[in-house]
């Protein structure tokens, strides 16, 4: 990996609040043009680290480089944060809102009433450019924030749960809108504790706990070096075999299908034949790659 | 610094854009020149007919004397009123009317009571024989809330029995006038250039200047302290401080703020001007002549730099207060100090005036909080050494950056740690690494 593919770098950072320590020791590298997602429990010291690459709070020890170098205001300008507690200035108008954070990244004149317009369309709010943001719901206002993080179009995007609370329809569009700026050559950091959403959208994930990095690398390269060692079962009856310990290890049961774990050397074919004699009618028997939120649970309960 | 114009610029048009302001700055000076005009209007208007008193005088002295008292305390009264609003108070006029004080005194009442209801009469004064020696007389009338006559009737029975004691002591009338002559007390200030006649006007800016200074903080110490609250309570901090720093969003808002509160303070300044001329126009119509107060150029320049720093000081103490709290009702209560602070300052008025050389007034004049009020009171009573008057502007608003500079740092630090309050050695190393 070439050192100018590298977005965001960190080497050995640390960070501690008095007696707290919210980031122990932590070196990871985003790659530049890919979705990188920041997972992890609540509290794994997710939002301090991404603090830190911003540059609101300084690292105790290590170092963070943004674009190759360290960060300064010039840099800072470059990239679009939307931190998990965000809000709007109630009384001001979306126009002058999404302008005055603009002005805040240095990027004024015209350029920036084609960007609002362009912005507002995309998301679906232009008939409301010259509403007050407390006329708007919730939703809504969720949109405007996620605008306000890229309306000067910067080149590092960090969205800290960008879509906790959304409708699934707003969900969706915000995550092609994600990957579209992906797809532009942005670099997104992306963080959050719901691997459902994670596991569509990142390319490379880093997952943290207890303010220590446990898992790093693609996704792909990850779901892989876990194997195909579950099972996704519909059936009815069966129980008892789905149960037995020596054939599973973990059972997940969802509305109208389970995910069978796999214990360590039982064998699928095993299984399904156990099934098939137990009488149940089988509806689907299929192996799966791992999710995201098991290799999740599998890692930070590892890690515990 | 083009961050910090962007925050000053949103502050600033957010603010007068909104509806309570542009109605607060029109309705001040509507207001302010209705409680003008109206009380003058009423009084003209209860003026009305005069007041028919009858007078029984069983001293068989009196008559005479409250009669000329009456009509020298009515034209004294409206002097004074010409003098300080240009306009006659034509009201307290009375009509004496002498009764036979020989009759029998129940005929006498009876007749009076029958007149007063049939209102051909206002009231009657019963002055008693042993008046002369006791002071106590009557007065029956069917309204006594009537406050304002029944002390010009009193007033005009005191002259008229002083009047009488003189001549029972045999003074003459040339003495009696002699006595009775009004003093006038000019004070006059000793400058460096001689004597100069000062009537107490710079004096009377100087408080003015203190009273704006103390009305501007009233109301704009809590829209300061709102502005500073005002990212928390809507959490866009973290959003603003992934772009500005502290300082810069601080100092942006303080001015911005700042300079919502110079415009209003400005827009009534001119409509109270406009008003103010308008009454001096008036009185010189009349042929009262009114002149401004003769006060140096070079004191106009001191007392605008002193208003800024006496408001930006406090100003500042609001957004700091801002900083440590989450909530404007938190934030209202910590407040309160700042105005008893202010108050207590204000005060100090009284003893640098009298002694504005002191050692002690050298020192409220340097405390910033002391400091407006304190070294503008002693420029116009002995203006102090130039150097004084820097060093004081200096650390004045010397104070108002670090003060700004520890919100600043206070806020941050505060918003990072979710209302956990950062140690010394912890903010310290967060104030050097910006």
């Amino acid at each position: 990996m070439a050192a100018n593919d590298i977005t965001v770098k960190l080497d050995g950072v640390s960070k501690s609040f008095g007696e707290f320590t919210a980031v122990k020791h932590l070196s990871l590298g985003v790659r530049a043009g890919r979705v990188f997602g920041l997972l992890g429990p609540n509290g794994a010291g997710k939002t301090t680290t991404i603090r830190m690459i911003v540059n609101i709070t300084a690292p105790d020890s290590g170092s963070i480089h943004v674009f190759g170098q360290k960060i300064d205001s010039q840099i800072q300008d470059r990239i679009g944060y939307l931190p998990e507690e965000r809000g709007l200035y109630r009384r001001m108008r979306i126009v002058d809102q999404l302008r005055f954070f603009a002005e805040l990244k240095n990027v004024r004149g015209k350029m920036v009433e084609q960007k609002i317009d362009e912005w507002l369309a995309r998301v679906k709010l232009s008939e409301w450019k010259n509403k007050r943001s407390m006329e708007l719901s919730k939703g809504m206002q969720q949109k405007i924030q996620f605008v306000t993080s890229v309306i000067h179009d910067p080149d590092l995007l960090i969205l800290d749960e960008p879509f906790s609370g959304l409708d699934p329809i707003n969900v969706e569009l915000l995550k092609e809108v994600v990957l579209d700026l992906k797809r532009a050559g942005k670099t997104i950091i992306f963080s959050t504790h719901q691997m459902e959403v994670a596991e569509k959208i990142c390319d490379d994930i880093c997952l943290l706990n207890r303010s220590q990095k446990v898992l790093e690398g693609s996704l792909r390269e990850i779901k892989r070096s876990f194997g195909r060692n579950s099972v996704a079962v519909r059936c009815e009856g069966g129980d008892g075999v789905l149960d037995d310990p020596a054939l599973v290890s973990k059972l997940v049961r969802h509305a109208d299908e389970a995910q069978a774990l796999l214990a360590e050397g039982a064998d699928a074919q095993v299984l399904l034949k156990r099934l098939i004699a137990s009488g149940a009618v089988i509806g689907k028997f299929e192996m799966v790659e791992p999710s995201l939120n098991d290799i999740f649970i599998t890692k930070v309960t590892e890690s515990a | 610094m083009s961050k910090f114009l962007a925050v000053v610029k949103r502050e600033y048009i957010q603010r007068v854009r909104a509806k309570m302001f542009i109605v607060t700055t029109v309705l001040l000076p509507v207001v302010m020149s209705l409680f003008g005009i109206v009380p003058v209007v009423i009084l003209n208007i209860d003026a009305g007919s005069p007041m028919r008193v009858a007078v029984i005088d069983q001293t068989g002295k009196m008559y005479q004397h409250l009669n000329e008292a009456l009509v020298s305390e009515e034209s004294e009264q409206q002097n004074a009123n010409t003098g300080r609003m240009g306009r006659s108070r034509p009201f307290g006029n009375f009509i004496l009317e002498p009764i036979d004080p020989n009759q029998s005194p129940e005929r006498i009442r009876t007749e009076l009571e029958q007149r007063l209801h049939s209102r051909s009469l206002d009231g009657y004064v019963l002055i008693p024989p042993d008046f002369l020696e006791h002071g106590q007389a009557e007065f029956f009338n069917r309204n006594p809330g009537d406050v304002l006559s029944t002390r010009m009737l009193e007033s005009a029975l005191n002259r008229a029995v002083r009047e009488q004691r003189l001549i029972d002591a045999r003074v003459d009338t040339r003495t009696r006038e002699e006595l009775f002559k009004p003093v006038d007390l000019q004070a006059v200030k000793v400058g460096a250039t001689g004597q100069e006649r000062d009537s107490g006007g710079s004096f009377a800016l100087v408080f003015g200047i203190g009273f704006v200074m103390y009305l501007s903080i009233l109301m704009y110490g809590q829209v300061i302290l709102g502005a500073v609250i005002e990212e928390k309570e809507t959490r866009i901090a973290e959003i603003l401080f992934s772009s500005v720093k502290p300082f810069p969003l601080m100092m942006g808002k303080l001015v911005g703020v700042s300079l919502v509160a110079l415009t209003q303070i400005t827009i009534w300044g001119l409509a109270f001007s406009t008003f103010a001329l308008y009454g001096v126009n008036l009185l010189a119509s009349r042929g009262i002549g009114t002149s401004l107060p003769r006060i140096p150029f070079s004191h106009y320049v001191y007392f605008g730099l002193f208003f800024l720093l006496g408001y930006f000081i406090y100003a500042t103490i609001y957004a700091l207060v801002g900083s440590m709290v989450t909530t404007a009702q938190e934030g209202g209560q910590l407040a309160m100090p700042i105005i008893l602070i202010l108050v207590v300052s204000f005060y100090l008025f009284f003893p640098v005036s009298r002694s504005p050389d002191s050692t002690f007034s050298f020192w409220v004049s340097m405390i910033p909080f002391s400091a407006p009020v304190a070294m503008l009171v002693r420029i116009v009573t002995q203006t102090p050494p130039f150097w004084q008057i820097a060093l004081s502007l200096l650390i004045g608003f010397g104070s108002v950056l670090v003060i700004m500079w520890i919100a600043s740092r206070v806020y941050r630090v505060g918003m990072l740690m979710y209302g956990k309050r950062a140690s010394i050695p912890e903010a310290w190393r967060w104030a050097r690494q910006a």
